[in-house]
């Protein structure tokens, strides 16, 4: 390849602006063929030319955010085949999926690779959340005209989504499980004050969870909250670039190097209009500690492909293992007892039964202080809070800076609280919602009366 | 060219296309919501036959179709909602090991069953009074009556009456 790019490159005649070489190389012999990789490279073009090794470290960023596209990228790759094999109708939805889990070859791993995907993304995908938050790697470091905040907006926005997604997608089996959660959950928004009832029946297009429903959960799931997703993402890496890559960069780039003085400033020298200075030297971290960055191409892009590669293993791996489940069909009729939320709305199931406050003169429901208020509130102070955090600019990127001690812990302290509320969810909560100890049996209840 | 009549006249006619650029976009935006909006709801009829009264045991009868608790005390009849007023799950009865009378809307009732929720565990007096869980309110009782024509049970869901009510057949 590399010769056949050299002799490209000597029949072309080179011009200003055009790059003689037409191909590019993955294991590049110059720092100018390793530019010419990323420039080149559809694929490729939006990464950096040079990346520091600080910001690569596995155990700095962890690669959540590549994780989670990656998973996005495999709920995407394996719908594709569903969207051809899931009938959205309430006479056929339970049917289709029941064929896809028992009669279509490979169908099984196929909804089990979405499925786990997809509760895998929920979970990464808000890691990805705290590692941001405890780094403070949503602050604006040594760079000029950083935004790093509206990209910590922009992450809470994909967790919203990524949120949606997964609860628009439970709804498709139409089974017990799906019913009873969109009922439950499309209550909760019919609980805010005056235009409760309304918001619901936009929701579910109609007064009762029907086929209006469920047509509008599928093209909810299927056309709007990806390609939402998909244009955040476009925005999320984009606004990456733009604020000089990972806030761990900002901190290598603070470390002290030794400077030579300028001789006497008596003109002003620039490059491109980008670097300004007193002399004609360009001062760049990466020319001063040449050890501390790397080429993208190949070692970012090789970090990235083994992230991506590694996730679609986990994930394949797991799908011929774990079991999707698929329970009775929808039956508006019957209750299941108990009725659970998915697991990542249990906090909030568990909030919403214990929240509703009675006085002597008013009742305020739960479902409107723990379904709507309460997460607001959460998703409010996420959202500004990049405003507020006050810390200095020189922790942006580092793990656990002892000046931002006091909001780590109550973050971590919040965290904590929803994971037990899920926790107690998810095992301890047994018919009619009562509290069972792990090991108490539950009584066995009537499933219908 | 440069006169200030004319710059006036570009600028008016800039903003003008402009504007009507976008409220065009504004307006068609919204219409292609609003029709989303459903005008028409096809719900179930709100006023149901369940049946002749003879039909109706003492006690407790539960209509799964219209989510319904009906009591039958003799020759009287109430009907209870079993819609959980949390968020809307369907709550169940349990019979009470002897039955209580309680003065419910200044008239005395005799109280056979409680009322569980199995969604986030409210729980409810054979009444309908909300007593434990997050249940803001009391479960809604309906009105009862009997059918001119063939003299069957009729409940009408769409109409909640107060807790005094009782149908004497």
């Amino acid at each position: 390849m590399r010769s056949l790019s050299k002799l490209l490159a000597s029949d072309t005649p080179s011009a200003p602006g055009v790059r003689p070489t037409a191909l590019w190389s993955l294991r590049p012999k110059s720092d100018r063929e390793a530019g010419d990789a990323v420039t080149s490279n559809f694929l490729l073009h939006w990464f950096p030319a040079k990346v520091t090794r600080a910001s690569m470290a596995w155990n700095y960023s962890f690669w959540l955010g590549t994780a989670s596209a990656a998973l996005f990228l495999l709920t995407i790759l394996s719908g594709l085949p569903l969207l051809l094999l899931y009938v959205p109708s309430v006479e056929r939805a339970y049917q289709s999926v029941k064929d896809i889990e028992y009669v279509i070859t490979f169908g099984r791993w196929l909804r089990g690779v979405h499925r786990i995907a997809a509760h895998l993304m929920v979970v990464v995908v808000a890691l990805h959340l705290v590692r941001v938050f405890l780094t403070g790697a949503y602050k604006n470091g040594i760079g000029r005209n950083q935004q790093r905040q509206w990209n910590w907006v922009i992450g809470v926005a994909m967790l919203l989504l990524t949120l949606l997604l997964s609860f628009t997608g439970y709804l498709l089996p139409w089974d017990q499980l799906a019913f009873w959660a969109v009922t439950v959950g499309t209550n909760i928004a019919s609980s805010i004050p005056a235009i409760g009832p309304s918001v619901r029946e936009l929701l579910i297009g109609g007064r009762a969870i029907e086929q209006a429903t469920l047509i509008r959960f599928y093209v909810l799931h299927i056309v709007f909250l990806p390609g939402a997703l998909g244009v955040l993402f476009a925005y999320h890496m984009w606004r990456v670039r733009k604020d000089g890559g990972l806030a761990r960069a900002d901190r290598a780039e603070v470390a002290p190097v030794a400077r030579v003085v300028a001789p006497s400033p008596t003109k002003t020298y620039t490059l491109l209009g980008v670097a300004r200075g007193t002399s004609p030297a360009v001062t760049a971290r990466s020319l001063e500690a040449p050890e501390a960055s790397v080429n993208a191409v190949p070692d970012l892009a090789r970090r990235a492909l083994i992230v991506t590669l590694a996730t679609i293993a986990v994930v394949s791996l797991l799908a011929v293992v774990i079991r999707s489940p698929l329970e009775e069909p929808a039956n508006a009729l019957v209750t299941p007892n108990p009725a659970k939320a998915p697991w990542y709305f249990l906090w909030l199931q568990e909030i919403v039964t214990d929240t509703t406050i009675h006085t002597r003169w008013f009742t305020i429901s739960g479902a409107f202080l723990g379904g709507v208020v309460l997460p607001g509130l959460i998703v409010a102070c996420l959202t500004v809070w990049p405003w507020f955090d006050r810390s200095a600019a020189a922790v942006t990127g580092e793990w656990f800076a002892r000046s931002r001690r006091t909001q780590n812990l109550v973050f971590l302290l919040v965290l904590l609280a929803i994971v037990v509320l899920t926790y107690i969810g998810m095992e301890l909560r047994g018919p009619y919602w009562q509290f069972y100890w792990p090991w108490q049996a539950w009584p066995s209840v009537p499933g219908r009366i | 060219m440069s006169d200030p009549q004319t710059k006036d006249r570009r600028d008016f006619l800039l903003k003008l296309g402009t504007g009507a650029g976008a409220a065009a976009l504004v307006i068609q935006g919204a219409a292609s919501l609003r029709a989303l909006v459903p005008n028409v709801s096809y719900d179930a009829p709100t006023t149901v036959k369940l049946g002749p009264p003879s039909d109706f045991p003492d006690g407790l009868k539960f209509l799964a179709d219209q989510r319904l608790f009906v009591f039958r005390d003799g020759s009287t009849f109430h009907a209870v909602s079993a819609v959980c007023t949390h968020l809307g799950c369907t709550v169940r009865a349990e019979a009470l090991p002897r039955p209580e009378t309680k003065t419910v809307g200044g008239q005395p009732l005799r109280l056979t069953h409680r009322f569980s929720c199995p969604c986030h565990g409210s729980k409810y007096e054979g009444d309908g009074t909300n007593v434990a869980g997050p249940a803001p309110k009391p479960l809604a009782w309906y009105r009862l009556s009997v059918s001119a024509d063939d003299g069957q049970l009729v409940v009408d869901l769409a109409d909640e009456v107060a807790r005094d009510f009782r149908l004497t057949v």
